[in-house]
């Protein structure tokens, strides 16, 4: 068992408790992984049919502010902020100068002297101090992982569930707005990491139990329920989308982890422009791939990738088995050389067992986000 | 609480075993389905192997991870549930009844295994 003394807790922990939680680490943070009388696989059905209701206040929350913030941010970051105006969210990386990839994170464009920034748990702090570090005097950046809760509600019956609480629902994909509720203040944003339809809620740390509180009620009266971290992660695998620490990292670049697209490819400026743009110009050395399992089996994390001939040509970097498509799947960096192409057949190596699957294109199960 | 039924024998890897006639029954106990999760599949043991105590026949996967599947008692195995094939759900739902994996005929006798108030002691310390 781990020791749970020195890991952080949500300002929805004892709501956790009421459930009949299975706590584990994650980033740093004890959180709910899966909840008694649910368990991954029904957590999982009831976002993808209904709605989930997931406390993800472990994740970092950072404020960049000051004149000229929202450039300064761009100037650092992958994605071309300039892309989206205020009131927009996008998908973004912070790279290193060598090109691997500290954090994948959401920035929130407030306006052009205000972004607020979502970064993982566990690199929030580092992502914080790069930023600190680069920015101007005339530019502050503050970490406030421990100032907000973050709820996200997702499922087809979400916009139903935030209309039952009196939040507002008529937001594009990766918008977001500030709301009162409840005499306070909390950020609503069409955001998610399911492939649902879906919005993630940011309140004020002390406020965060009573909006759980309010949503938990209106989620369980559209026949959805509360959902773990267990269930997040089999949702973003069956997506394709990538978790830090596994299909990117500071070995692993954004172009080899399958997320070029967060790339501003034709800006000025951003950490680590000159190596990847070296390295799109000469394709990446591996990219990330989806395998979808065509014999009984589950794959998992670090299970080597064989061709035809049995020869090793890449790694999983995520395994699970889909609750959707009720088959193994699993993400992984392939050797570029080796040519793999959709369709192709590889197979796995599960503990000396072969697995075989299929290269197919992302997602494995079609996206509803919009 | 998971449930640990009086008339089952048990092991330390958290597998029951109830002696039917001259083979012996095996399962995982509630305690160990609830610590899995939903399981997802099961590689199950060859019919007709030998297997001495304690050797790794197959392998439990759940969502969360995948766990070995021990032969509690030497023997040959004789039958194995096969309805784990299309509903490894069963050893979540029903560990001591729908949800057996496989039997074993021991070739020398049954001991060295816990009994119901020995196996709640050890998973209450855990």
């Amino acid at each position: 068992m781990n020791s749970t003394d020195d890991l952080r807790r949500s300002p929805l922990h004892a709501k956790h408790v009421e459930l009949d939680p299975t706590f584990a680490p994650f980033g740093g943070w004890e959180m709910p992984i899966q909840y008694g009388g649910g368990g991954v696989v029904a957590e999982h059905t009831a976002v993808r049919e209904t709605v989930g209701l997931f406390d993800v206040s472990h994740l970092g929350k950072a404020l960049v502010v000051g004149e000229g913030a929202a450039a300064f941010v761009n100037s650092c970051l992958t994605n071309d902020l300039g892309k989206i105006v205020p009131g927009k969210a996008q998908y973004t990386l912070c790279a290193t100068e060598e090109g691997g990839t500290v954090d994948d994170l959401i920035a929130y464009l407030v306006s052009d002297d205000e972004v607020f920034l979502v970064p993982n748990a566990a690199n929030t702090a580092e992502v914080v101090r790069r930023l600190a570090e680069a920015a101007p005097e005339s530019i502050t950046v503050t970490d406030q992982h421990g100032d907000y809760g973050v709820l996200a509600v997702q499922g087809p019956k979400s916009t139903e569930v935030l209309a039952a609480v009196g939040l507002p629902t008529d937001l594009e994909y990766m918008s977001f707005v500030d709301s009162e509720w409840n005499g306070t203040t909390v950020r609503v944003c069409r955001t998610g990491y399911t492939g649902e339809h879906g919005y993630e809620l940011v309140p004020r740390w002390a406020d965060a139990p009573a909006l759980w509180d309010a949503l938990l009620a209106a989620v369980t009266e559209q026949g959805g329920r509360a959902a773990g971290l267990g269930a997040r992660d089999t949702l973003r695998t069956e997506m394709g989308y990538p978790l830090h620490g596994h299909e990117l990292s500071s070995s692993i670049t954004p172009s080899q982890g399958g997320a070029g697209w967060a790339v501003g490819w034709k800006k000025d400026a951003f950490w680590g422009r000159d190596v990847l743009l070296a390295e799109r110009e000469n394709k990446p050395a591996r990219r990330l791939r989806c395998l979808r399992a065509l014999d009984r089996g589950v794959p998992r994390a670090g299970m080597p990738v064989l061709d035809a001939d049995g020869q090793k040509i890449g790694e999983t970097t995520s395994g699970t088995f889909s609750p959707t498509l009720r088959t193994g799947i699993a993400l992984a960096l392939i050797d570029t050389a080796a040519g793999i192409e959709a369709g192709t057949e590889v197979a796995l190596d599960v503990r000396g067992r072969t697995l075989r699957c299929e290269v197919i294109k992302p997602p494995f199960v079609e996206s509803h986000v919009k | 609480m998971a449930e640990a039924p009086e008339q089952l024998k048990y092991t330390e890897e958290h597998e029951w075993a109830e002696v039917k006639g001259d083979t012996v029954r095996i399962g995982i106990t509630d305690y160990a389905q609830q610590q899995l999760g939903d399981v997802v599949f099961v590689q199950l043991p060859e019919e007709g192997k030998e297997f001495a105590v304690g050797d790794s026949v197959g392998e439990i996967e759940s969502t969360k991870s995948v766990s070995e599947l021990y032969v509690p008692v030497a023997g040959e195995i004789t039958t194995v549930n096969t309805a784990l094939d299309a509903s490894p759900e069963l050893i979540n739902s029903d560990p001591y009844g729908e949800g057996w994996i496989f039997e074993v005929k021991p070739s020398d006798g049954i001991d060295g295994l816990l009994d119901a108030t020995a196996y709640k002691a050890l998973t209450d310390n855990e």
